[in-house]
């Protein structure tokens, strides 16, 4: 028994509470109602049919990020204002606390909405007032390894649960009514530098999850769990072991193979008709040092195709073989069709619009969507020249686009009603020069000295149609780093790096309404309605991997605010349908 | 060639291990460090105090075997008031710890990895109330990558 140092009794001080305790909630008020019982694979394949709900990462399946609801349109948008924000805020030390941001995409079903945030964090609030109904946190050690900031892009959910990965590697199912943990497994291995930062996604009875650690020198995996009690059900790695298929296309007789990136660390879309999962892959290891690593090096910067049950790769296409620009392939494809054919388009970092038949995995066009490609060309059929990159040690060369790419994670969207794809772009370039080191594991595996241009950045959002003609573009003064939002409504929004949140007319790209939010955006914005009101939500919060893709704003403000916008309530002609 | 010893002494000299000596606060982790004992039951359990004027935890460096829970018992005994915020999955744990008081915690932590826990009350943070709790060990073979071993630093 512990003693004092005085003779006197010590004062029990009791048992430590949980920190949610002290929130201000009112009892009772810390249970959500049980809206996601039922959200069944069913519903989220015709998650369309739901407009008032933002039921996975993507809005639907199909990566469009498109909603029908045209409550706010193009007559009205100049009326809409913050509805509610929620402010998370930062206390104690976290890891990363000099990069954390708000990437999160908030999900919501039936006026309940989840949300993750930077930290290990993920809260239920009441979506139609923002209250804060429970929220769990993860303890993050301060020591993992991060390549871009303390960040989290969002949980997925079904079937009562709330499913999210955690900085160090773990995947989690919460119960959605309480946050509760119901089970929790590991996926990565931290001292090898991987980590979690995607939002999963739920197909059929499988929560599928990806790793990051690309700039450590790990072996990218795209896993599956069982919904229901966690169980491991399959591991695609993403590069292969010597003797499988694509292992011709690294070194022989080398251990590169070994740490060879390939990173599936954000998520992917999935064709429900052909139960197959489409994800892009991030850079070799290491990033900018090819000479250890001759050969393609298969499956990085690949478009592949996995079967949703098996976890076996169908196809795949790469779209920078032998990459040594960092140019991660990582990026959403959206699934569209066009003229009966069922075709995927991707927005590349290295400054391409693939469109390919998403059946096979076959070429139909290439197109450049930024002004400035340097690192080298690829011709219409698919033929990929480099011509400038870190070569000769210590031997400095500049190239556009940057590592960041011309579009980063941040997603495009595509209105199925203009027919037409909105990217966010970043112009940017950057100066890299060979630095080769030898690997450790846990150590960065960059092989470079890399410095993005801090004086010349710039940025805009484009319009393309499916054959990459752009339509619009809307030019900002710095890169757009935050993904875009298309409605119904014929609206496309979009944040700017300067906390600027702004709505375009979908169809000519005009500016047609501004809000400045306090700091940068680095998010993606849904739209969903309650009691047949829309709202529009963005989580902002400037930081993560800045001095990648906008290093000229190291120096700005952060920020942790979810801001929701609405019409006034007595918007005349504001409908009470869904 | 420095020693322990020697960096207590330096550190004493220098005022960097006090209140309102060389700076105004005791400079973070400059207290002890301890190792928690595991239970039968596999639960890890230790003491952190607060000595009197020290404004430092005790150990300030808390090292456990392995990731798991830890039931941590916490006293205070300065002669002011301090409380604790502790890392665990699920939520972070806070205690009030008044003036000679005492107190516990259960902790569940993952590892391996080191987290931060402190008495976030006025600045007692920046003044010396921030400490460590070190978890040791490996993630889960199952979730170690299918690749020979490599070499680490």
């Amino acid at each position: 028994m512990t003693t004092s140092e005085s003779a006197e009794p010590y004062v029990d001080a009791g048992e430590a509470v949980d920190q949610g305790r002290l929130s201000g909630k009112v009892a009772g008020g810390d249970v959500a109602p049980p809206v996601t019982e039922n959200l069944t694979f069913e519903r989220i394949v015709d998650a369309r049919s739901e407009p008032q709900n933002w039921l996975t990462y993507y809005g639907t399946y199909d990566g469009q990020r498109f909603s029908s609801l045209d409550q706010i349109n193009t007559e009205n948008i100049k009326r809409i204002g913050p509805a509610w924000i929620f402010q998370a805020g930062v206390s104690g030390i976290i890891a990363g606390t000099s990069t954390y941001s708000f990437e999160a995409t908030p999900l919501v079903v039936d006026g309940i909405m989840f949300l993750s945030g930077w930290d290990g964090w993920v809260w239920a609030l009441n979506a139609a007032t923002g209250v804060e109904i429970w929220r769990y946190k993860h303890a993050v050690p301060f020591d993992v390894s991060l390549c871009c900031g303390n960040v989290n892009r969002g949980v997925a959910v079904a079937k009562g649960k709330v499913f999210f990965v955690t900085a160090n590697a773990h995947v989690l199912a919460l119960d959605a009514t309480t946050g509760k943990r119901v089970w929790d497994k590991t996926y990565g291995d931290v001292r090898a530098g991987e980590s979690g930062t995607m939002a999963p996604i739920v197909v059929k009875n499988n929560v599928i999850v990806g790793s990051s650690g690309g700039e450590f020198g790990v072996r990218g995996h795209l896993d599956a769990f069982d919904l229901e009690t966690g169980e491991h059900q399959w591991r695609c790695y993403m590069v292969p072991k010597p003797g499988e298929p694509g292992s011709e296309t690294w070194p022989a007789d080398g251990e590169a193979w070994q740490r060879g990136g390939g990173n599936c660390w954000l998520t992917g879309t999935y064709d429900v008709e052909q139960n197959l999962l489409i994800w892009g892959t991030g850079n070799p290891a290491p990033d900018f040092d090819g000479e250890v690593r001759e050969g393609d090096n298969l499956y990085t910067d690949s478009l592949v195709a996995v079967d949703a049950d098996t976890g076996q790769i169908r196809w795949h296409y790469q779209c920078t073989p032998h990459d040594v620009w960092d140019y991660d392939s990582m990026s959403e494809c959206i699934l569209f069709e066009k003229d009966g054919r069922k075709l995927l388009a991707h927005f590349d970092k290295n400054g391409y619009m693939f469109v390919l038949d998403r059946t096979n995995g076959e070429r139909v066009s290439i197109t450049p969507f930024v002004d400035r490609i340097t690192w080298g060309a690829i011709t219409r059929d698919g033929q990929v020249v480099p011509k400038v990159y870190p070569e000769a040690e210590g031997v400095a060369v500049h190239f556009y686009p940057g590592p960041a790419g011309a579009k980063e994670w941040t997603h495009a969207a595509y209105s199925p009603k203009t027919e037409l794809f909105y990217v966010p772009i970043q112009d940017v370039g950057a100066t890299a020069a060979r630095r080769r080191r030898e690997f450790k594991e846990g150590i960065p595996y960059w092989g470079a000295g890399v410095a993005v241009d801090i004086e010349e950045a710039v940025g805009y959002l484009s319009a393309f149609d499916a054959n990459g003609e752009e339509k619009w573009r809307w030019r900002n003064e710095l890169p757009m780093c935050a993904s875009v939002l298309a409605t119904g409504g014929d609206l496309v929004f979009a944040g700017e790096p300067s906390g600027e949140f702004n709505a375009y007319d979908a169809r000519t790209g005009e500016l047609l309404w501004q809000f400045q939010c306090g700091s940068g955006h680095h998010s993606s914005p849904v739209t969903y309605s309650v009691d047949g009101r829309q709202y529009i939500a963005v989580p902002v919060g400037w930081g993560g991997w800045a001095e990648g893709f906008l290093p000229g704003m190291l120096g700005a403000g952060h920020g942790s605010a979810l801001i929701v916008f609405a019409l006034p309530e007595d918007t005349p002609g504001r409908g009470d349908d869904d | 060639m420095t020693t322990v010893e020697e960096r207590e002494d330096l550190l004493r000299r220098l005022g960097l291990g006090g209140q309102n000596t060389a700076a105004l606060g005791r400079l973070l982790n400059t207290g002890n460090v301890a190792e928690a004992k595991e239970r039968e039951d596999g639960v890890m359990e230790a003491t952190i105090r607060i000595r009197p004027d020290e404004i430092c935890w005790d150990p300030s460096i808390l090292v456990l075997p392995h990731g798991g829970d830890l039931e941590l018992e916490l006293i205070n005994d300065d002669l002011n008031t301090h409380c604790a915020l502790l890392p665990s999955n699920g939520d972070r744990k806070f205690i009030w710890l008044v003036n000679h008081s005492r107190g516990t915690a259960r902790l569940n932590l993952d590892g391996p990895g080191y987290y931060w826990f402190s008495s976030p009350s006025g600045n007692d943070e920046g003044r010396g109330l921030t400490g460590a709790i070190v978890v040791l060990g490996d993630v889960p073979p199952e979730a170690r990558l299918d690749r020979p071993d490599q070499p680490r630093p």
